[in-house]
Parts: C-alpha cells; structure tokens; sequence
C-alpha cells in the first residue's frame, strides 16, 4: 500500500450533471460531517447558556474568546464585523485537522484545492472589503512610499506578492497536513513489512511504532498551529484591507 | 460594600492578570521545521504567482515570452521580499516573548 493512498479522491455516488462530474466523494463526505459536527457542538454546547459554563459550554465559550481576542490584535473593534465568516474558517481548518488525524477518516485539508477554494474567498473577501471602504483609494495598497522611479519596478513587485497571498496560505496548510500523514503513513508501512520479515526485523518493528506515537503528538500540535496561522493569516489581511496604511 | 479602594485595587490586579494571560496566549515562537516551511512556501508561491502572471499577460498581448520572464523575476523579488518580511515578523515576536517573559519575571521578584 502507498503511503499516499489515503489522499486519494473517491466518488461514493457518481453524479454527473450537464457533463460535469459532481459525485459525492469521500472528501465531501468528510467536509459535511465537519459542518454538522461544528454546527452540532455549537449549538449544543451554548443550548443551556449557564452562567456557570459546563465543560462542552467552555469549550464552545474558550475558542470563541480565542478567535475574538485573536481579531480584536490584529484588525481591532472594526474586525469584529469579520467574526463570523473568522470563526467558520477556524472551526472548519481545525476540525478538517483533528478529523484527519483519526486513522481511516480522510484528511481534508491535505487537498490543494479544499485549502486553495478557503483561500480565495479570504482573498476576495479582503479585496471586496477594500474596495468597499476606500474605493479605488484601496489601490494605493499596491503602492509602498518610495520615490517615483522605484515605483516602476515596487508596484508589480507588490501586485505579484499580494496574489502571492492565497497560494501561500493554501500551499502552506497543505504542504503541512501532507508531509505529516505522508509520514506516519510510511512509519506505519515500516512496521508492516518489519513484522512480517520475521526473526530479529520483526523486534526491531517496536521502534518505528514508538516513531508512530511521537509524530502522532507532533501532528497533534501543527493540527491546531496551521489553523492557527491560516486564521491569524486571514486577521492580517482583512485588517490591511480595514486600515490600508495605518500600521505599516 | 466594600470600599472603593479596595475595588480600585481588584481592578488593578484583574488588569494586571489579564495582561499576563495575553501574554501567554502567545503561541511559543515557531519551530525551525515551521520557519523552514513559511520561507519555502512563500517563495514557491511568489514565483508560481509571478509566472502565471506573466503567461497569462503574454497570452492576452501575444508577446511570450517576454512578459514570462519579466514577471518571474518579479516574482523572486517578490519572493524574497515577502521571505524578509517573515522574517523579521518572527523576530519581532522572539523580542516580544522575550521582554515579556522578562517583565513577567521581574514582576514576580
């Protein structure tokens, strides 16, 4: 079995409608569980509302501070508008995350394109918000305070580096959630066919597990890292598009 | 009821603890592994972003490859510029852990 055998795409239901291919694949099984279960928790954990939170409650009430007091650094009171769509981008990232690392459930996140369609609405949602507040006044983003014949080679240097922006923000979640389950997955592939070389090779098969455990802790903490990032990430661009030079 | 200087002095402490905690939900500063990987992304994709950007203006005007090379120079320099930026972004935050956690120890002594 390959390593990269779990990122592979397959349809469940095969849909085709006006010639394209629509089926309901694993991975889009995986995301509507990952809504339903973020919904779910939601719901269920602030249901009661108890001024003395409950254990589910203060999870539901410590990630929400997490994301507020995270806006609140980096884009200000007028980020707060944000919260929301924010918030979903936390709780589907690090959900996609978490899921993935249950063994058999398919990882998300480890696809280009799910991370590159997340960072495209950062991306256009921080060009709309822009354009919305300062008009074409929003272009002069593009323009860093130098003199004029520098600005000749600056701006496009500066239009490359901000559509730089979503194909980092994708590539990095990506290349992190890959590279991890790449890994445990050959690690695992490494106790298989040690264990079954017989003789002293299946002994030695103890060691790649313990390797096992301790990337298993590691994915653990880049799960919740690269959520974290893609969402401070999506903070730092929205608060440019809010306060255009302020904070430069 | 208790005093108002005794409240004054609650909120002094309520301030104080919650400027500590801000400081210690500061994520720990990031692993070499995690540097690595954000020069390496960043540079990838400014170079991708700046070749695409070139091929698609020399498929609009019909001039490639002129364009092409332009904009992949443009996007190594982008790239680098972007990769100097990270950088100093990181350092910014080891200062501020750093005087943080100082401050923090000198506030306990």
């Amino acid at each position: 079995m390959s390593p990269l055998e779990q990122f592979s795409v397959t349809p469940l239901v095969s849909l085709h409608i006006a010639g394209y291919d629509v089926s309901f694949t694993n991975q889009a099984l995986v995301m509507c569980i990952i809504v339903a279960a973020a919904s779910l928790f939601m719901a269920l954990a602030v249901r009661k509302g108890g001024l003395v939170p409950t254990r589910s409650q203060s999870m539901a009430e410590l990630s929400y501070e997490f994301i507020a007091n995270m806006i609140d650094a980096t884009a200000g009171k007028a980020g707060y508008r944000f919260f929301p769509f924010v918030f979903a981008i936390f709780m589907f990232v690090i959900l996609s995350n978490y899921f993935g690392l249950i063994p058999g459930v398919f990882t998300v996140t480890s696809q280009i394109a799910v991370n590159f369609a997340l960072a495209v609405v950062v991306i256009l949602t921080v060009i709309v918000t822009g354009f919305l507040k300062h008009g074409i006044r929003f272009l002069t983003l593009f323009v860093p305070k130098a003199k004029w014949y520098l600005l000749i080679l600056l701006v496009p240097i500066e239009v490359v580096s901000f559509f730089t922006r979503p194909i980092s923000l994708s590539v990095r979640l990506f290349a992190n959630m890959l590279a991890g389950h790449t890994m445990l997955a050959v690690f695992a592939g490494f106790v298989v066919s040690l264990g079954a070389a017989g003789g002293l090779l299946s002994i030695i098969a103890v060691a790649p597990m313990f390797m096992i455990v301790a990337v298993m802790a590691l994915e653990f903490l880049v799960a919740f890292l690269q959520a974290y990032v893609f969402t401070m990430l999506t903070c730092i661009y929205l608060n440019e598009a809010l306060h255009l030079h302020d904070n430069h | 009821m208790p005093e108002p200087e005794d409240l004054k002095r609650l909120g002094a402490r309520l301030d104080e603890a919650r400027r500590h905690e801000a400081v210690k939900a500061q994520p720990a500063a990031a692993s070499p592994l995690g540097i690595a990987f954000r020069f390496a992304t960043e540079m990838v994709s400014a170079l991708l972003v700046g070749g695409a950007l070139g091929w698609g203006i020399d498929w609009l005007l019909g001039t490639r490859p002129v364009f092409l090379i332009v904009f992949f120079v443009l996007g190594a320099a982008a790239g680098i510029r972007l990769m100097i930026g990270a950088a100093k972004e990181i350092n910014a935050r080891a200062a501020s852990a750093s005087t943080a956690g100082a401050a923090e120890e000198d506030g306990e002594d």
